[in-house]
């Protein structure tokens, strides 16, 4: 069925270009310049998909992007988006579209069966019909009502399109590129400053694409082409602005052009914004006027004018404004029947005159009683003074403009009635806002020009712009008309299918039914009927609902408000925020300075935070299960050599630095001797545990702090924090180094050996560089630091030196130490040698525990202040009931002990959150069974018992003996050899 | 001399007909600290400059200043000696250093940062302190069209990656 013919010429397209597109299945045809509405009106598409609830046949209401009817799933495979207005998609080559919401097809839609049972499904019936008989009904119900819910479905797929996401700044934002933006644009254009034009269509000119008039065609051209030539104005076309945000910020998004797959978000900072965002025709409220067919005035109109889409006969138009008249003549002109409905009782002199001279019928006092047709209107019924049937094709209707309101609202202020135009009006601008035009509710073509240029003048005024600016050149046309409205919502009083929200199915019944329960507010109201929610977010709807609701409540509109306007104005996909940071780029990687050596010698890699570090060498076997624990034999027994250059590395420097030290760590730094170093354990100010490490003495005014690799930068930044904050007067400078020194860990009996043969000169024994000793060498030109301490519990060195000779120097002591057997050893390997020595790491660090619950209370400095000392000895902090470390082993030798265990003492019912729990587990090579560390309630109170270990995802339980966490040589002895 | 290795060491040019993206390695920065105006003084006296502004720059007897702190400042060349409490830090090793040239040089630092890179905005010898891809990077402008970043060593080759394929999408487009 079709309503709408080509007309043989004008309007906007090119029809020397035809253009081919796939519409569910089937091959149709477009010219340059139409959108898929457009074309599929060409070509006899009426009913182009279902509505929500009822699966109603529905056609397009609009021309633009308030469409609620018209959503189309675009594209295929990875390139698939649903819920896509057909009044915004561009024609183009390659097109693929598919009608919403209807299966098999619109015309023929198995779901249509819902209408049947449409009495039952008013507003509130998910809430009232699913909550029984059970008490838990609702989660029964849920997955089911959710898979029927929703509009569109999303792919799956990988989406391969691109997105991208760029930062702009400038002075003078122009939103919209209408009558008001294009005069808004020229002046602010004109005075030199950067501007940028925003507009949602792929066309300039806003309401001027609709129309006909050669004067106001000439001065749009004019206007895009003197913008155009300015190197200073960038214009975006296809452009949505979509929110506004605190500091002067907008989101703007940048749809592809038509055949590319690249789209653009942009964050633009401007210092002035101009609203020339026009305004949106609302529809009336009557019995069945969601026919395909029954469409917005203003829609029509510019199917007619820009698309040359004309009714094939007959039209029927029905108004409670002036602004309709426009269309209802332009119809005429085109050799299409009219009939005006008119709800007012008497419209103004001139265009009933006007409307004589082209044979236009107009019936006073009358609206729409019902529309016949169901796949497309056929006949309209009138009612009110007039009861008469006429057959048309296409039913225009308008109940008046709203402006756009929704960008001005996002920054908290609150739209404001104006009666004048019966509609919502910007409330008062905040400094750096202006508007003009159709935004404003001054719908006149003279008014948005001289408003446009106005506001231009008070924005570069405001930036502080002196330069005179050539004033702008109005467009040769009469004087605007006097808008006139009446505030006649619709005739649906007892109408059963009279839609308010188009999109979401909510009737004119609904709102009263809305109000009979007691939902009085209208963000009530919207939440119990899904009014103004969706794709279209109500830019229809809102209006009336309100009037509906202000009639019922009986007050004023002003009063009864609306919602609150939340960016974005359109739905955006995801992918359109996210930019690039996809796939590789979701996040930064970072790589040690050695990382290029071990992707080359067999290394297998893990991430560990962003960082992508060695996990285990080929050359100790193909899979991490045993390749750790023959690295971990290797350090036991002879030598090898791990990379530690992911471990914080923070210069302190200053006369105050030692002071500042000995503030920050719970045990004394300010005596530490130059070339020495100590283990320190620092708190948050709440008394907790915030990280351990070592830190140097190297010079006098100068320490060398390490920190665990995973709060390197939570430790500089508190570090900072102390500095800037709280003890601005210190003498300190903090300076990350992490980046700067690669670090190396050579550990095992024969380190000191190995070292000796990679640095001959300098004295390795234990009086050259004892336990704890510090020294820096200069090798082969390079500076060397080299630390005697041990994170596996061996005799072992850390050398430190400038990153940019990590990998040379690794080399060189992997070349010195090869007669000794040294082998490269990774992350699990490290991090298993470090459980058997009981050493903390980052899985006990967990800003939970306190230093008592680590065993490290006796650290703790009696004398001296430090940071969280008062806060640590809170009474909860202390409690005897409290988690402390402890080691465990595995009874069982056949079961398995998993990370996150939790534990129970052997006597306890398995329920709950235990007594503990198990931190880090792996095999211990020396003492050939799995070990843990494990945090349990008393801690070493319960050494030698016999313990359960239960992981309930897996039903798993072991048997566990609670021992002290440092599994092997308690003395030390191995450390200071 | 141990050999210098580069954190790029297997990035390859991006060469493109208003866009060129190279590795620009052999730098040294060394971090001047101080902390009152008297120590600002004398150092100013000793390398014959001082850029006054934190994100300035300025040309010294000893190489390039640039202004990163309150009581900061990168210098890169070879340090005169010192007196007073003026606080050096080599960091030559912990920046990888990436030159952005060509006429679309600035559209494509608009995908990066949040800075305002119009040319009328940040000229030759401006410099900013900013971020990339989630991590710190320095952007010195030293001509037209040309700029050299310093990013993090750590992240360096990250950041590379995402300036190539960030790069891509402008000449492609």
């Amino acid at each position: 069925m079709t309503a709408f013919r080509r007309r043989g010429s004008g309007g906007r397209i090119d029809r020397t270009t035809t253009i081919p597109f796939t519409y569910d299945g089937s091959r149709l045809f477009g010219h340059g310049g139409d959108t898929l509405a457009s074309a599929l009106l060409a070509s006899g598409k009426t009913l182009v998909g279902r509505s929500f609830k009822y699966h109603r046949p529905r056609g397009f209401l609009s021309a633009g992007v308030e469409e609620p009817n018209g959503l189309f799933t675009l594209g295929e495979f990875g390139r698939t988006e649903p819920n896509m207005p057909g009044t915004l998609t561009e024609v183009h080559e390659g097109l693929i579209a598919k009608s919403q919401n209807a299966w098999p097809s619109p015309d023929f839609d198995v779901m249509a069966v819902n209408s049947l049972a449409s009495p039952l499904f008013g507003a509130g019936f998910y809430y009232k019909t699913f909550m029984g008989p059970f008490k838990r009904s609702w989660m029964f119900y849920e997955p089911f009502i959710r898979k029927a819910a929703g509009l569109g479905r999303a792919t799956e797929q990988t989406d391969t399109a691109r997105y991208d996401v760029i930062n702009g700044f400038c002075d003078v934002l122009v939103v919209g590129a209408g009558p008001a933006g294009l005069a808004t644009a020229l002046t602010a254009s004109r005075s030199g400053l950067r501007v940028v034009l925003a507009e949602l269509d792929f066309e300039l000119g806003g309401s001027l694409l609709s129309g006909t008039n050669e004067s106001l065609e000439r001065w749009r051209k004019s206007a895009i082409e003197e913008l155009s030539q300015q190197p200073n104005t960038r214009i975006l076309a296809r452009t949505v602005v979509q929110g506004l945000y605190d500091g002067n910020q907008a989101l703007l998004h940048t749809r592809a052009v038509p055949g590319s797959v690249a789209s653009r978000s942009e964050s633009l900072r401007f210092k002035t914004i101009i609203h020339c965002s026009g305004a949106i025709e609302r529809p009336l409220v009557f019995h069945n006027n969601d026919r395909p067919g029954v469409m917005l005035a203003g829609a029509v109109r510019t199917y007619l004018n820009r698309f040359a889409l004309a009714p094939l006969k007959q039209a029927v138009v029905v108004t409670n404004n002036d602004s309709a008249y426009a269309t209802a003549f332009d119809l005429a002109e085109a050799d299409v029947a009219v009939t005006i409905a008119e709800l007012r009782a008497a419209p103004s002199g001139d265009l009933l005159a006007r409307a004589a001279q082209l044979g236009i019928a107009i019936f006073p006092n009358t609206g729409i009683a019902d529309v016949v047709g169901t796949k497309q209107v056929q006949q309209v019924k009138l009612g009110g003074r007039h009861s008469v049937t006429i057959d048309c094709d296409v039913l225009a209707m308008s109940g008046g403009w709203s402006p756009n309101v929704h960008l001005t609202s996002h920054g908290g202020i609150k739209p404001r009635y104006d009666e004048k135009i019966a509609g919502f009006v910007p409330g008062e601008f905040a400094a750096a806002h202006f508007g003009a035009g159709s935004v404003l509710g001054e719908f006149g073509i003279l008014a948005a020009v001289r408003g446009g240029e106005a506001a231009a003048r008070a924005s570069l005024e405001f930036i502080g712009h002196k330069k005179s600016v050539k004033a702008v050149e109005p467009p040769p046309i009469r004087d605007d008309r006097a808008y006139g409205i009446s505030s006649v919502w619709g005739t649906a009083s007892d109408a059963k299918k009279a839609f308010v929200d188009f999109q979401n199915d909510v009737t004119a019944k609904d709102v009263r039914s809305t109000h009979q329960e007691g939902y009085l507010s209208v963000e009530h109201m919207k939440r119990y009927t899904t009014l103004g929610m969706g794709t279209d977010q109500g830019k229809t709807s809102n209006i009336n609902a309100l009037a509906m609701m202000a009639d019922l409540r009986g007050l004023s509109i002003q009063e009864t408000g609306t919602t609150t306007f939340r960016p974005p104005y359109l739905p955006l996909t995801i992918g359109a925020l996210a930019g690039r940071s996809v796939g590789h780029h979701f996040r930064p990687t970072r790589r040690s300075p050695m990382h290029d050596w071990h992707e080359s010698h067999g290394a297998t890699f893990i991430e560990a935070g962003l960082w992508m570090r060695a996990w285990y060498y080929d050359w100790a076997g193909p899979s991490p299960e045993t390749a750790y624990v023959k690295e971990m034999q290797l350090v036991r027994k002879g030598v090898g050599i791990a990379d530690v250059s992911t471990l914080g590395k923070i210069d302190v420097q200053g006369p105050g630095a030692a002071e500042f030290l000995n503030r920050v760590y719970v045990n004394g730094f300010a005596k530490l001797a130059v070339g020495k170093a100590r283990y320190g354990v620092m708190l948050n100010d709440d008394g907790v545990v915030l990280d351990d490490g070592t830190t140097s003495h190297i010079s006098e005014n100068q320490f060398y702090l390490t920190t665990t690799t995973a709060q390197a930068g939570e430790v500089m930044s508190w570090l900072e924090y102390l500095l800037q904050c709280h003890w601005p007067d210190m003498k300190v400078h903090v300076t990350s180094l992490t980046d700067e020194w690669g670090g190396m860990a050579v550990s095992g009996p024969k380190s000191r050996e190995t070292l000796q043969l990679a640095f001959p000169e300098t004295d390795f024994s234990n009086e050259g560089l004892p336990y704890m000793g510090v020294k820096d060498i200069t090798f082969d030109g390079a500076t060397v630091r080299i630390l005697r301490l041990s994170f596996s519990g061996e005799l072992a060195y850390e050398v430190h030196c400038p990153a940019n000779f990590a990998i040379a120097l690794w080399e060189h002591i992997l070349r010195a130490g090869e007669p000794l057997g040294i082998k490269p050893y990774g992350l699990e390997a490290l991090a298993s040698l470090r459980i058997e020595k009981g050493h903390v790491a980052g899985l006990e660090l967990d800003h939970r525990n306190t230093l008592d619950d680590l065993g490290l209370g006796k650290m703790a400095a009696k004398e001296k202040p430090f940071i969280g000392k008062e806060l640590r000895q809170r009474e909860n902090l202390q409690a005897p009931e409290r988690r402390s470390l402890v080691g465990l082993e595995l009874m069982e030798p056949d079961k398995k002990l998993r990370g996150g265990s939790i534990l129970f003492a052997a006597t306890d019912e398995i329920k709950g959150h235990g007594r503990g729990y198990v931190t880090s587990v792996t095999w211990s090579t020396e003492l050939q069974k799995f070990i843990a560390l494990g945090l349990y309630q008393g801690g070493l109170e319960h050494e030698g018992e016999e313990i359960i270990a239960a992981f309930p995802l897996k039903n798993e339980q072991a048997r566990l003996k609670l021992v002290s966490p440092h599994f092997i040589d308690k003395e030390g002895a191995r450390l200071h050899a | 001399m141990l050999d210098a290795r580069s954190a790029m060491a297997s990035a390859k040019p991006f060469v493109s007909e208003a866009l060129t993206l190279r590795e620009a390695p052999d730098f040294t920065i060394q971090q001047l600290s101080w902390f009152t105006t008297a120590d600002e003084k004398s150092l100013k006296q000793a390398l014959g400059a001082m850029p006054l502004r934190v994100g300035s720059t300025a040309e010294s007897d000893h190489g390039l200043l640039l202004r990163i702190g309150p009581r900061q400042l990168w210098c890169f060349g070879k340090l005169p000696e010192f007196y007073g409490d003026v606080l050096v830090t080599p960091l030559s090793s912990s920046r990888t250093r990436i030159e952005v040239a060509g006429a679309k040089s600035r559209d494509l630092l608009t995908h990066c940062a949040a800075i305002d890179f119009h040319e009328n905005a940040f000229k030759p010898g401006h410099f900013v302190m900013t971020g990339i891809h989630h991590t710190p990077v320095t952007i010195h402008c030293i001509a037209e069209n040309q700029f050299h970043l310093y990013a993090l060593r750590t992240f360096g080759l990250s950041v590379w990656e995402w300036l190539v394929d960030a790069s891509e999408g402008l000449t492609n487009a």
